[in-house]
């Protein structure tokens, strides 16, 4: 409010009243704008762009994981998903088609090879040591698709393999006291 | 004095009536706008998975080798199978196997179905760690049938023991026709 005072009217005895109200102090936020800055370089500087592709998927079943492992420091970062019943590759998330199908089928094995060589390729000569490969899949899916996309990226030339977990150190705890019920 | 300049008159404008008095920027726009970004910022941070590594280098010192994905070395290592089929003739069991490289071999079946005994794999983990101290090298061998899971808990298991470097592989398949 820009008011700096206000007057309000009173009808009494047919005379107008005019009563001056306190004006109302400012208030600075100058010094709030302040540790926004500085809290909005400290956020800008830690939030990577690389790890923002391996956000949590939210229909995804993670696997939980007490150790976890830091990606690499400016590592280019090629994501693939598999869900139960599909396989998307990459930031664009292109949908290659059914995990059976990269068991099954010759052509989508040679899509994903296809795809990875290329995207292997476009990785820059002094960073392609530090191009990471991340396979976010389903917890319940059979090992046998992990199998095809690991082999498919070792052979196209990527040296780190990450698999997203979920970490949480008491799994083992809780799962063994599950598991006697 | 020649040069002498009557120094700098007052200027004008303080004579003028009306003037408006200095306004204070209008920081609500940029209130609003880093309000907007922080909330962004900060979601981003927060909601990044954990991840866990497998390094397919290919020196001596890389994981992933053998029979499987990522090629590697061929040191003698603990292993441990992964399976979830029972076929008798083959030496398959539902449940995991850590064989030592001195062929000493435990098994560790199924407590329920599906339920692998990751405790006991624990124990022995620590056990094998104390004596083979001086490598951190070790070998999971998953069938295909065995869900994700099993093998990033194994794994999680290894690397919490100190066998940080983890082989991934596939098992030998011999088909019969």
């Amino acid at each position: 409010m820009s008011s700096n005072s206000q007057f309000s009217r009173k009808q009494k005895g047919g005379r107008q009243v005019r009563r001056k109200v306190e004006d109302v102090k400012n208030l600075s936020i100058t010094s709030l704008l302040d540790v926004l800055t500085i809290i909005l370089v400290f956020l800008i500087k830690n939030v990577s762009m690389e790890a923002v592709k391996i956000s949590e998927l939210p229909d995804m079943r993670y696997p939980t994981t007490i150790s976890t492992d830091k990606l690499l420091e400016n590592a280019t970062v090629t994501p693939i998903k598999l869900y139960l019943n599909e396989v998307k590759l990459g930031v664009g998330n292109l949908t290659l088609g059914t995990p059976q199908q990269l068991v099954e089928d010759g052509e989508t094995r040679a899509a994903l090879q296809n795809f990875l060589t290329l995207d292997f390729a476009a990785i820059p000569e002094e960073k392609k040591s530090d191009a990471c490969l991340i396979v976010q899949a389903d917890a319940n899916l059979p090992c046998g698709y992990i199998t095809q996309i690991v082999s498919a990226g070792t052979s196209v030339g990527y040296e780190n393999i990450y698999f997203a977990t979920l970490e949480d150190v008491d799994w083992l705890r809780t799962y063994s006291s599950a598991s006697v019920r | 004095m020649a040069g002498y300049r009557r120094p700098y008159r007052p200027s004008e404008a303080r004579q003028q009536k009306g003037q408006t008095a200095p306004q204070e920027p209008n920081l609500v726009p940029i209130m609003n706008l880093f309000i907007t970004i922080i909330p962004f910022l900060m979601l981003m941070i927060t909601i990044q998975v954990s991840l866990l590594a497998l390094n397919f280098a290919s020196d001596s010192t890389g994981s992933g080798g053998g029979d499987g994905p990522g090629g590697g070395n061929q040191d003698k290592i603990v292993e441990i199978h992964l399976m979830i089929k029972q076929h008798d003739d083959a030496g398959l069991f539902p449940g995991m196997e850590v064989r030592e490289p001195d062929a000493e071999i435990h098994k560790l079946p199924w407590l329920n179905e599906n339920v692998y005994d990751y405790t006991r794999l624990n124990d022995l983990l620590a056990q094998l760690k104390e004596k083979y101290s001086d490598t951190t090298e070790i070998a999971v061998i998953v069938h295909p049938d065995v869900i994700y899971d099993t093998l990033v808990r194994t794994i999680d298991l290894c690397k919490t023991n100190g066998f940080v470097t983890v082989h991934y592989r596939n098992p030998k398949a011999v088909y019969f026709y």
